[in-house]
C-alpha cells in the first residue's frame, strides 16, 4: 500500500488530498486538507504553506508526513491577475452655483424664492423683496429662530440655510414656518445678494422642482437660453432631499471627461482603444482582435503605469525578463465611483463614471520546480511536478456524482476564470480569462465608496442583515429572525454580515437594499460575462449547447449566489451547471489536489 | 478550585443566611442613617409629582441624578449642567422626536439611572446623566449593566457630545444606524480626577432617595 498526496498550490489557497493506491492500483481516498496559500503563488515561499497542508492532513490519519510515498504537485498556471480603477469623469460646481444634499434631518417642505441675506445683515432688508435668509453656525438656533421671527413681521423671509445641523431645533421655534437646509459646511461660500431657490422634498420624496429644468425657470424666471444653461443642474440635483439653485452669470455645474489613457491590443496588427469609451467599447475591439499577443497602455497615463506595473510584478515572481511577459487578456466593466464634487458647498459627492479593469497576464512557465526540489530536501520525499491545472481539475470535477463526458469545468478563482473542457478521448480544451473574484470585490468597494477592501470582500462573500431591535433581524430576503437571546447593543440598527459564528457590523451607513443591489449587480458583470466568454472559446465550434454539463469548482463557487446566478443563465442552453462536489464530499473544493492523486494511475 | 454555577449559589444563599441572622439589610441601612451626622442634609422631593410611564413612541426620556442642579449645578470639567441638559434635548429635538427629563431618586448610579429612564419611556430609550456628566444611553430590555453607549469618561465631554449623545438616542428610537460619537482620551484623566469625581458621587449618592423613585423634572 503507498500513501499518495496531490498538492494544489491555488492564489489564495494550498489544498492538498491524500489517497491511497493498494497493489491492485485501486485508490481510496483517506484525508483532505486545506491551509492558506504562503507567499504568492509559484514561488518558494509557497513551502511553509505546503508543508503545514501536509500534516494537518496526515494528522488526520494519524500518521506522520514521513509515511507519504510522493508528493504530486500541480504545474500551476502561469497566470496571474491584477485589478485597476480608472475614473473618466469629474463634475465640477462653478460660482457656488448649487447646493444638493442629503441633510439626515432638513425641515419644513416646499420651495421658496428670495435673495441671499445674511443673518447679520437682517436690518438692511427691504419690506418689498422676498429674501432667502443664510446663518453661519455662529449664531445658535435660539438666536435664529429669535431673529427670523422678529423680522419676519416687518421682512418676508421665505427660506433659510443653515450651516449647523439644526433645522428642525429652528423650525419648531418659527411662528411662520418655511423651507430650511441645513449642514451647509462651506456656508461662508454662498454669494450673497443673489436670487436663489430653495425646496425641501416631502417625507420619502425628492426634489420635484429644482431637478426639473422647467421648474428651476419657473421659481428663477428664466428665458430658453438660460434655462438651456441650468439643465446639467437640474440633472445633478435627481435624487436630492434637498437642494438651493443660485443664480450667477456663470454659474453652472460641468461634466469633464478626463483624459485616461489608450489601450493597444496586439494581435497581427495593433488596435487602439480608449478607456473614455467605456467598458463595452474596450470588450468589443478586443473580441475583433481574436487572439491577442499582448496588450500595452499609452505611456505616462493611469492605464499605461497600471499594465506595466502588473507585467513588473510577474517578471519578480518567475524571474523572467519584459519580453517573455504579455498580457493576454483584459476585462473591462462600466461602473460608477462616488466622488467629490470640486467647488461644492455642502461635501456632496456625485457618481462619476469609471471603468474597471482586470488583467491577467501570461509568462513561460513557474518555477514549480524549484518548490518540489525544496519541498523534497526539506521533507525528504519524492516530490512529483505532475499535470497541467486545468487537466487535474477537470480530473477532479469528474468525481462529481452524476456527471458525465464531455464534460467543462469553470473554476471561478480570485484572479483569473479559467475553463476547460475534457472530451470522451480524454482531449482537454483549456483557456483563462482576466477578471475573478477580486475584480468583484474593487467594483463593490468603488460603487459603495468603501474604504476598506476587507470590508468589500466580507460584503462579497456573506448575506445581509439588518439588526432592527435587540431581539429580531430582517434578513435580506425581507424575512424576520428572532435571536434567542438579546444581541449585542452595538449590533443595534446596523446593517451586519452573516458570517459563519459571528456577525460583521458594516461601518458605513448604507442601506442595505443598495448594498444588495451593488453586491449581485458586481457579480452578474463579472462572473456572468466572463463565464460565457470563457466557455464559448473551449466548447466545441464554439457553441455552448455542445457542453452538455458544467461543474463548478474554486473558491467562488462557494459563493451563495454566483452558482445560482450561473444556473439560471445557462438553463436556457439547456446545459447541466452546477457546484461541483468532488468525490461526492469535498464541495467544489479540491478539484485539482484530488485529480493529482487520480492522475498516479495513469503515470 | 473550580468555580461553577453551583459554587456560587451556594456562596450566595450562605451569604444571605448570615445576614437574615443579623436582622435583614434594614438595620444595616438604619445604622448608616444613625451614625451619618456627616451626610449632607437630603433635599425632600415629597409633594413632587411622580414621573409617569410615557407612552409617546417618539419619546427619550432623560433619567439625571438626584442631585442634579440642586446640590451640584456644573459637571466635573465645569460645564453648567443647565447647558448641558439643553444640549441633549437639542440633539433629541433635531432628530424629530421628544425629549422628557425625569429625576431618578432611587440611585446615583449611571446605568441604573439610565434603564430607569428607559422604562419609564415610552419608545423604550433613555439617556442616564449623573450630576458629575457621566453619561448612558440605555434600552429598557437591557440589564442594568449592559447599555447601549457609555460615556464614561465625564472630565473630556463637551456640550457638542452632549448634543451628539442626544442625537445618537434619538436615532435609536427611529431604528437607525447611529453615527460614532467622536471622543477623546486621555490616560491622566484617572488620575488627575479620582478624587474630585468620587467627591461628586458621594454628593449625588447622600440625595439617594428609596421612598420617592423618580419625579418629573423641568
Amino acid at each position: 500500500m503507498k500513501l499518495i498526496a496531490g498538492v494544489d498550490i491555488g492564489n489564495s489557497t494550498t489544498e492538498v488530498c491524500i489517497g491511497s493506491f493498494d497493489d491492485d492500483g485501486k485508490v481510496t481516498f483517506l484525508a483532505s486538507a486545506s491551509k492558506l496559500t504562503t507567499g504568492t503563488k509559484g514561488t518558494l515561499a509557497n513551502v511553509p504553506g505546503i508543508k503545514a497542508a501536509l500534516e494537518e492532513a496526515m494528522g488526520r490519519l494519524q500518521k506522520p508526513v514521513s509515511s507519504l510515498s510522493l508528493i504530486r504537485i500541480n504545474e500551476a498556471t502561469p497566470v496571474i491577475g491584477d485589478t485597476a480603477m480608472e475614473t473618466i469623469t469629474e463634475t465640477i460646481i462653478t460660482e457656488s452655483s448649487m447646493i444638493g444634499h442629503n441633510p439626515s434631518t432638513p425641515a419644513g417642505t416646499g420651495q421658496a424664492v428670495g435673495t441671499i441675506l445674511h443673518i447679520a445683515r437682517l436690518d438692511q432688508g427691504r419690506e418689498e423683496l422676498p429674501y432667502i435668509l443664510i446663518a453661519d453656525s455662529s449664531y445658535s438656533y435660539e438666536k435664529v429662530a429669535e431673529l427670523a421671527n422678529q423680522y419676519s413681521k416687518r421682512l418676508n423671509l421665505t427660506g433659510i440655510i443653515l450651516q449647523a445641523d439644526e433645522a428642525v431645533l429652528v423650525w419648531n421655534r418659527l411662528e411662520r414656518k418655511i423651507p430650511i437646509v441645513d449642514e451647509v459646511k462651506n456656508i461662508s461660500q454662498i454669494p450673497e445678494g443673489k436670487l436663489a431657490a430653495v425646496e425641501v422634498a416631502l417625507p420619502g420624496q425628492t426634489v420635484r422642482m429644482l431637478s426639473n429644468p422647467y421648474g428651476i425657470a419657473t421659481l428663477l424666471k428664466l428665458n430658453a437660453d438660460e434655462t438651456k444653461q441650468v439643465t446639467p443642474i437640474a440633472k445633478s440635483l435627481i435624487g436630492k432631499r434637498s437642494a438651493v439653485v443660485i443664480k450667477t452669470p456663470h454659474g453652472n455645474v460641468k461634466e469633464n471627461i478626463l483624459p485616461a489613457g489608450e489601450i493597444y491590443l496586439e494581435a497581427g496588427k495593433t488596435y487602439v482603444v480608449n478607456i473614455d469609451a467605456g467598458a463595452d467599447k474596450i470588450m468589443e475591439t478586443l473580441e475583433e482582435a481574436g487572439e491577442v499577443e499582448d496588450i500595452r497602455g499609452q505611456d505616462n497615463t493611469n492605464i499605461g503605469n497600471m499594465l506595466s506595473g502588473i507585467k513588473a510584478g510577474m517578471g519578480e515572481v518567475s524571474g523572467e525578463t519584459g519580453g517573455n511577459i504579455r498580457i493576454t487578456d483584459i476585462l473591462a466593466v462600466d461602473t460608477l465611483a462616488p466622488v467629490p464634487i470640486a467647488g461644492s458647498l455642502a461635501g456632496e459627492a456625485c457618481l462619476e463614471k469609471a471603468v474597471g479593469i482586470a488583467a491577467m497576464v501570461k509568462t513561460q512557465q513557474l518555477p514549480m520546480e524549484k518548490i518540489a526540489l525544496e519541498l523534497k530536501r526539506q521533507l525528504n520525499i519524492n516530490v512529483k511536478v505532475a499535470g497541467v491545472e486545468a487537466v487535474m481539475a477537470s480530473l477532479g470535477a469528474i468525481t462529481t456524482p452524476g456527471t458525465r463526458l464531455p464534460l467543462a469545468i469553470l473554476d471561478l478563482g480570485g484572479g483569473s476564470t479559467d475553463a476547460a473542457v475534457i472530451d470522451e478521448d480524454g482531449r482537454v480544451a483549456v483557456t483563462h480569462q482576466a477578471g475573478a473574484g477580486e475584480l468583484v470585490t474593487m467594483l463593490i468597494q468603488t460603487e459603495l465608496g468603501l474604504t476598506s477592501r476587507l470590508e468589500a470582500e466580507q460584503i462579497k462573500k456573506y448575506p445581509l442583515a439588518k439588526i432592527e431591535s435587540l431581539y429580531h433581524m430582517r434578513l435580506e430576503s425581507g424575512a424576520i429572525h428572532f435571536f434567542e437571546e438579546a444581541v449585542d447593543p452595538k449590533y443595534f440598527g446596523s446593517v451586519v454580515l452573516l458570517a459563519p459564528g459571528e456577525m460583521i457590523k458594516l461601518t458605513q451607513d448604507i442601506p442595505l437594499e443598495k448594498i444588495a443591489a451593488v453586491r449581485s449587480e458586481a457579480k452578474k458583470k463579472v462572473f456572468l460575462r466572463n463565464a460565457v466568454r470563457a466557455l464559448k472559446k473551449v466548447a466545441p465550434e464554439n457553441n455552448l449547447r455542445n457542453i452538455p454539463n458544467i461543474v463548478l469548482v474554486g473558491g467562488s463557487a462557494e459563493d451563495f449566489e454566483v452558482p445560482e446566478m450561473l444556473m439560471e443563465e445557462f438553463i436556457s442552453f439547456k446545459i447541466v451547471c452546477g457546484r461541483g462536489n468532488i468525490r461526492g464530499t469535498q464541495g467544489p473544493r479540491n478539484a485539482v489536489a484530488t485529480g493529482l492523486v487520480l492522475s498516479y494511475i495513469g503515470g | 478550585m473550580e468555580i461553577n454555577e453551583k459554587l456560587i449559589e451556594r456562596v450566595t444563599k450562605l451569604v444571605i443566611e448570615e445576614i437574615n441572622a443579623k436582622g435583614g439589610v434594614q438595620v444595616l441601612a438604619q445604622g448608616v442613617k444613625a451614625a451619618g451626622s456627616r451626610m449632607a442634609e437630603k433635599t425632600s422631593y415629597a409633594g413632587f409629582p411622580v414621573a409617569r410611564q410615557g407612552t409617546d413612541p417618539k419619546e427619550v426620556v432623560i433619567g439625571v441624578g438626584p442631585a442634579f442642579q440642586r446640590q451640584i449645578n456644573k459637571t466635573i470639567n465645569g460645564l453648567s449642567l443647565e447647558d448641558v441638559i439643553k444640549n441633549i434635548k437639542a440633539g433629541v429635538e433635531e432628530e424629530g422626536m421628544v425629549p422628557r427629563v425625569v429625576k431618578v431618586l432611587k440611585t446615583s448610579d449611571v446605568c441604573f439611572m439610565g434603564l430607569e429612564a428607559a422604562r419609564l419611556s415610552g419608545s423604550g430609550i433613555g439617556i442616564g446623566l449623573q450630576s458629575k456628566g457621566t453619561a448612558v444611553i440605555h434600552q429598557k430590555d437591557l440589564y442594568p449593566l449592559s447599555n447601549l453607549e457609555l460615556f464614561p469618561q465625564a472630565p473630556l465631554m463637551t456640550l457638542e457630545t452632549y448634543r451628539a449623545i442626544g442625537k445618537n438616542a434619538a436615532r435609536y428610537v427611529k431604528g437607525e444606524k447611529v453615527t460614532p460619537i467622536e471622543g477623546q482620551n486621555d490616560p491622566m484623566v484617572r488620575a488627575n480626577y479620582q478624587v474630585k469625581a468620587a467627591l461628586m458621587h458621594i454628593k449625588e449618592t447622600e440625595q439617594v432617595d428609596s421612598d420617592i423613585p423618580y419625579i418629573e423634572w423641568n
